[in-house]
């Protein structure tokens, strides 16, 4: 336990020692809210309902290409400047690095996310906001960036190059997300697709319900995420 | 202290260390010799357990470094051979971070960084980010963080490459100093660093070693022979590697035409035999003039070159 501290600590002071934190939150927020507030044909200030689901619609998209910027360093970084295998001749276990680098950018997010609170705040002021719906929605939320994060910790654990972990990361999310739209029907292929995907579990927390089956379905994303990225660092003993 | 039995690492098809057996006594500072891609780094990288052997068994200090990995790691300090280092952190920041891991707390993190502080000469850097360092204070950083937790063991890559003539020395002398209580294993690539520094020497040479024993022993194995080094102003290359061969004892090793059209060359001559005179005689016959004519004792470099050519030629 005392290793994954060790580890989290050290990736929060590069975070914070660095613009990267700073940007990426930054960024993040501007967008969003940008989007939500503002943009489109039905922008919060015209349509006129006490509704921030755009902000999650907006943000799972912008997120999309945040997550892995953020994730993208974790592992490539250490390959490029040859520090992981100092890393990993210390008595810690590969999946205790894994986690420890894991644990900041979960942090992260959710500095990101109190940054989102702006807007459900200010609206509970002058409108009347469903709270068990915002709940559920950030739930879910939460643990949509958590799964973006880790996939994008799995496409750093591949590659010296942060560019490539980057890009990697991107496109591995993007098919997750829209997975659902890739078979259309009733068939087999087209129900194990929706299962599959991001988007089809995502959409279930803004009806305010917490199903098991979403739950699992990200807790997975994210265990199977971690092992890959810690079976990754451990192929150095099998080449 | 570390054992080393018959141990093979292949990559794919190709055997980067072949077979090797060695021990390293505790206390005792080993000195890896060896040219590029000998075997020197793979070795070190299975003795710390950053990848294990494709064949063959390493202990060290009775714990296998596959089976008990994590208890082999406390007991051994590393400094690979690139010095990696966080740039974007503070020195001290950074030691820090390292006795983390190796979850070293309270009233001993404090006494164990004022130790390396004073060992590793790092008073005047400590407050600095470490990017912003020399070459050769970052590689004391890199050796305070092999040794802040005290370890029995010190593997040392390559240690003193990029350093400019005084800090090498001052980096062996650490080496030396911290030699004294610990094991040490140290590769290089320069013969009189392992003639400074180390109580034994392994040559290795494409994945085997070639040669094993103190300095001492190894020049020793080179008798029989002497060297003569010898400077010729007037001489013509192919005219003197002619004439050369009707002094039977005589063995070629170099001969280079230096750009002021003077001939270096360096030769190998049966023991108890002496060609002075011989020398002599066909300069005057060749009009050549003798700048140079020096005999030679064998060097640790002599075994070193002849070990590792023979091994390239085979």
């Amino acid at each position: 336990m005392n290793e994954i501290i060790a580890i989290y600590r050290k990736e929060m002071k590069t975070y914070f020692n660095s613009p990267i934190a700073f940007i990426v939150i930054s960024s993040f927020l501007v967008i969003t809210n940008w989007l939500f507030f503002d943009y489109g044909d039905y922008p919060f200030f015209a349509i006129n309902i006490a509704d921030i689901r755009g902000i999650f619609d907006y943000g799972a998209i912008v997120l999309l290409f945040i997550a892995p910027a953020v994730s993208m360093r974790l592992i490539s970084e250490e390959k490029h400047k040859d520090t992981l295998e100092l890393l990993v001749t210390m008595p810690i276990t590969d999946m205790q690095i894994i986690v420890g680098k894991y644990l900041s950018t979960l942090v992260i997010f959710a500095i990101i996310l109190i940054g989102t609170l702006v807007a459900p705040i200010s609206i509970s002021f002058v409108g009347d906001l469903d709270m068990g719906i915002v709940i559920s929605s950030y739930i879910g939320f939460f643990l949509l960036g958590a799964t973006y994060l880790a996939i994008g910790l799995v496409a750093s654990s591949f590659t010296r190059n942060q560019i490539i972990a980057y890009i990697i990361g991107i496109v591995t999310i993007a098919v997750f997300f829209l997975m659902n739209g890739m078979a259309s029907g009733s068939g087999l292929i087209a129900t194990l697709f929706e299962n599959l995907s991001v988007r089809f579990h995502y959409q279930n927390f803004f009806r305010g319900v917490l199903d098991t089956r979403d739950l699992l379905y990200f807790f997975s994303m994210i265990f199977v995420s971690l092992y890959i990225s810690s079976t990754a660092l451990a192929s150095r003993k099998y080449r | 202290m570390i054992n080393i039995q018959n141990v093979t690492k292949s990559y794919g098809a190709f055997d980067a260390v072949r077979d090797v057996s060695f021990t390293i006594e505790q206390g005792e500072i080993l000195g890896f010799l060896g040219p590029n891609g000998a075997g020197k780094t793979t070795t070190m990288k299975m003795i710390t357990c950053y990848m294990p052997p494709t064949r063959g068994i390493i202990t060290v200090d009775g714990l296998d470094v596959v089976n008990d990995s994590m208890n082999v790691r406390k007991k051994i300090g590393y400094l690979p051979e690139s010095t990696p280092l966080y740039e974007e952190m503070g020195v001290r920041d950074y030691l820090n971070f390292i006795a983390d891991v190796r979850k070293i707390s309270g009233q001993a993190r404090t006494s164990a960084m004022d130790r390396v502080i004073e060992v590793c000469g790092l008073k005047q850097v400590i407050n600095k980010d470490i990017n912003e360092l020399s070459k050769g204070y970052r590689q004391r950083v890199g050796l305070a963080q092999a040794i802040i937790h005290d370890p029995e063991i010190l593997v040392l890559d390559e240690p003193t490459t990029g350093l400019d003539p005084n800090q090498i020395i001052e980096i062996r002398n650490l080496i030396r100093q911290l030699g004294e209580s610990k094991t040490v294993i140290f590769s290089t690539h320069i013969m009189q660093e392992v003639q400074a520094t180390s109580d034994r020497v392994l040559i290795i040479d494409q994945g085997v070693i070639a040669a094993h024993g103190t300095a001492d022993e190894l020049k020793a194995s080179m008798s029989g022979q002497a060297h003569i080094d010898l400077v010729l102003r007037n001489a013509d290359k192919s005219v003197f590697i002619e004439s050369i061969k009707e002094i039977s004892s005589v063995k070629l090793e170099d001969v280079i035409l230096q750009k002021s059209g003077d001939l270096e060359i360096s030769m190998n001559v049966e023991a108890g035999v002496d060609i002075r005179e011989q020398l002599f005689d066909l300069a005057v016959a060749k009009q050549w003039k003798v700048l140079e004519a020096s005999p030679s004792a064998f060097t640790l470099e002599d075994v070193f070159r002849k070990l590792t050519n023979e091994g390239s030629n085979s």
